[in-house]
């Protein structure tokens, strides 16, 4: 028995036993893994349901884990679905209660066995087909809206105060350093609040809560918007500003100063709703000239009154070269104002009616009583100051720092225009067709996407061979996909029409920007080209 | 005994280790010049529907080709002229299989099954080439798998999403 025993379990025979348990569960594990595929879907890919669903369900060909499920809203908004379940190879979900009605993209992206990423998208309607039902408040992330107001506010104060004021004493005040504390402090402000804009927009793209702020495919999503090349300007000209003031008063200075400034006005005029409204040629000129103009007359508020309560020497003849200048600045920045209102609210009627019309009217009222002070400044304080009357200056120091206080509100104000879309964008257009065309070694398609904008279309292409002789498939299918959105492949297959194209209907592309296009169009039996592409969806 | 089941081991878990819901060739090398038994593993059907037809192209290069028959299933032989003549023993050979139908069958979807050709991998053929056995899977109600795509210059097989399986080619070998 003992012997026996002591046999069994001699070292060499443990050893290989050993051995073979973990070969036996190696092949076990190998056979396990699997690339997996989705079998059903609950809704269906296309459905219309009547109420909002209770469950999403995902049915797969092999034991899947989620790694991303999102839902983009009619009104093309993403929310992360976090409430789910997996049993084995299903996927459940239990999506927001009442869905508002219209069209709704699920986005599933899932891992298998084998750790093989796949992903897809299902479409269906609540109700009816359809995209941009109103806007409800109800589902508003309130912490990521007020980062990304917080951080537009720090930018612009970074803006204005901190690279206007480089500016602004380096031209005006000689290179004064009076208002040097308050300008550092804006500029880190502005540092800090684009660094935070870049996270809240990163968030607010992939409809990701605040707590996911640190995750670097958040970051990723933030810079990959028209937003991210304004961060990346606006930290040049950041840094611009600190070397200008590192440079001290003298001609270098100066000219950095400037160049800071017009970096600023430039990374301004890459991303919001008013550089994305055509036509770009004067859209996008007048964000930069508004910006500049802005900047340099706020920019000189705090310099200015620095001089004044220093009752520095240099305080008359600064005083008199901002007045000379300040009206060509005004007038830039008034008609480039309404250059950009004129588009963006197109009707009078939307100055009442749309949240963005609000707003403006709450700006243009900040604005008059900016003007105020500023007229009081320029007609009833600037000569007798200069004449150097002390109650004068008094005075009028006491009335620049309302107008920084005013700037700061109207800044509260221009900030939220970042959650309000411009009449203009409000007003549904049927608009020209979407066109791309695709081509590769093997053949080509033209492929139409109509209408160009966000919300239900129809795709039809043209399928060629690549020396554009005919080319008759025996069947075609498109894929469309949107990484900056988080929608992952939204796959259609194309019916043939009599006309010799290829379309589908019923889909949606919820939301603007570039997608990302495949056409696979199988030509034989056992051949098949994949034509790969991008397409431009117009808001 | 032990080191056979070691073995065994061994060789399964190497060979299994490719993606699974795809078709695959279980032999995922052979020389150039020999006779390659072609062993097509079908793991599941199409969208968990099962699968009636199993369609296999043959590739340019591997002639001589006979499926086997299997019980249940009808077996069909497309036949065709090759691109070029190939040595069987010193006559040349100028046609022969290019496409095999399994037809009829029905292989669940939460069920297995392998279907196999043999045949000659010509000798000519460079060692590192890969030769393509393009395969698709046809269900009721017109669905159809294809495992159909050949990498392109620089693609591995594992980028494509419908890669058809094949097998490496070895250096021939000397005798």
């Amino acid at each position: 028995m003992m012997t026996s025993l002591r046999t069994k379990l001699s070292p060499p025979v443990v050893l290989r036993q050993v051995a073979l348990a973990i070969l036996l569960w190696l092949t076990f594990v190998a056979t396990a893994s699997a690339h997996a595929a989705l079998n059903a879907t609950e809704p269906r890919d296309g459905s219309v349901l009547s109420s909002s669903p209770t469950v999403f369900k995902l049915s797969f060909s092999e034991p899947v884990s989620p790694t991303s499920l999102k839902l983009t809203l009619p009104d093309g908004r993403p929310i992360v679905l976090d409430a789910f379940t997996v049993k084995d190879k299903l996927v459940e979900i239990t999506p927001p209660a009442d869905l508002a009605t219209g069209t709704h993209v699920l986005s599933w992206r899932v891992v298998s066995q084998d750790g093989h990423p796949i992903g897809g998208s299902v479409i269906f309607s609540i109700g009816h087909p359809g995209g941009a039902s109103p806007r409800t408040g109800d589902t508003v992330d309130w912490p990521v809206r007020a980062g990304l107001w917080s951080g537009k506010v720090g930018l612009y104060i970074g803006l204005l105060f901190g690279i206007g004021g480089t500016f602004a004493a380096s031209w005006f005040a000689r290179g004064s350093r009076s208002a040097l504390n308050f300008t550092v402090a804006a500029l880190c402000i502005g540092l800090a609040g684009t660094l935070l804009s870049a996270g809240f927009q990163g968030l607010d793209t992939v409809g990701e809560p605040i707590r996911r702020i640190l995750d670097p495919e958040v970051w990723k999503a933030g810079f990959a918007t028209s937003f991210g090349r304004t961060v990346v300007f606006m930290f040049a000209a950041l840094a611009l500003a600190v070397l200008a003031l590192a440079s001290g008063p003298g001609r270098s200075g100066r000219w950095i100063s400037l160049s800071a400034l017009l970096t600023a006005a430039f990374a301004l005029c890459l991303s919001g709703h008013a550089s994305a409204a055509s036509p770009q040629w004067l859209m996008r000129p007048a964000v930069f000239l508004h910006v500049a103009a802005i900047s340099i007359w706020v920019g000189a508020l705090l310099p200015l009154t620095a001089e004044f309560r220093r009752d520095g020497s240099e305080a008359a003849m600064a005083l008199r070269r901002f007045s000379n200048f300040i009206p060509l600045a005004v007038a830039a920045l008034i008609v480039a104002g309404m250059v950009l209102t004129y588009v963006q609210v197109l009707r009078i009627e939307a100055l009442v009616t749309t949240s963005y019309g609000w707003v403006l009217i709450a700006k243009l009222s900040l604005l008059v009583v900016l003007f105020g002070l500023a007229a009081v400044n320029r007609w009833r304080l600037t000569n007798r100051s200069e004449r150097g009357e002390r109650a004068a200056t008094r005075l009028l120091v006491r009335s620049m720092m309302a107008e920084s206080l005013v700037v700061l509100l109207i800044l509260g104000v221009a900030a939220t225009w970042r959650f309000t879309p411009p009449p203009r964008s409000l007003i549904v257009e049927v608009t020209e067709p979407a066109v791309a065309h695709i081509h590769s070694a093997k053949g080509m398609a033209e492929l139409q996407v109509s209408p160009g904008n966000a919300g239900p279309v129809t795709a039809t292409a043209i399928i060629m061979k690549e020396d554009f002789s005919p080319l008759d498939p025996q069947e075609v299918s498109f894929a469309f996909s949107n990484s900056a959105a988080g929608i992952e492949p939204i796959r259609r297959k194309a019916e043939r029409r009599g006309d010799g194209t290829w379309g589908s209907t019923g889909l949606v592309l919820p939301v603007a920007g570039i997608w990302a296009i495949r056409v696979d169009v199988i030509v034989s039996d056992f051949e098949i080209i994949r034509l790969e592409g991008e397409i431009e969806i117009k808001p | 005994m032990l080191k056979k089941i070691i073995i065994a081991a061994a060789v399964t878990m190497f060979t299994s280790t490719a993606a699974f819901s795809h078709v695959t060739l279980e032999g995922k090398e052979a020389p150039a010049g020999s006779t390659y038994k072609a062993v097509l593993r079908v793991p599941h059907g199409c969208e968990g529907k099962p699968t009636n037809v199993v369609r296999v192209q043959v590739p340019e290069g591997f002639y001589g080709v006979k499926p086997q028959p299997k019980a249940g299933w009808k077996l069909e032989k497309v036949k065709g002229a090759y691109a070029k003549a190939y040595d069987n023993h010193g006559t040349p050979v100028t046609e022969g299989v290019k496409e095999v139908v399994w037809s009829g069958g029905n292989l669940g979807d939460d069920e297995y099954d392998e279907f196999v050709l043999r045949g000659t991998i010509a000798a000519d053929l460079n060692a590192g080439a890969t030769l393509y056995f393009p395969v698709i899977q046809e269900c009721p109600e017109g669905l159809k798998e294809r495992w159909i795509e050949i990498p392109a210059e620089g693609q591995k097989a594992s980028d494509l999403e419908l890669p058809a399986p094949g097998v490496k080619l070895l250096p021939r070998l000397s005798n």
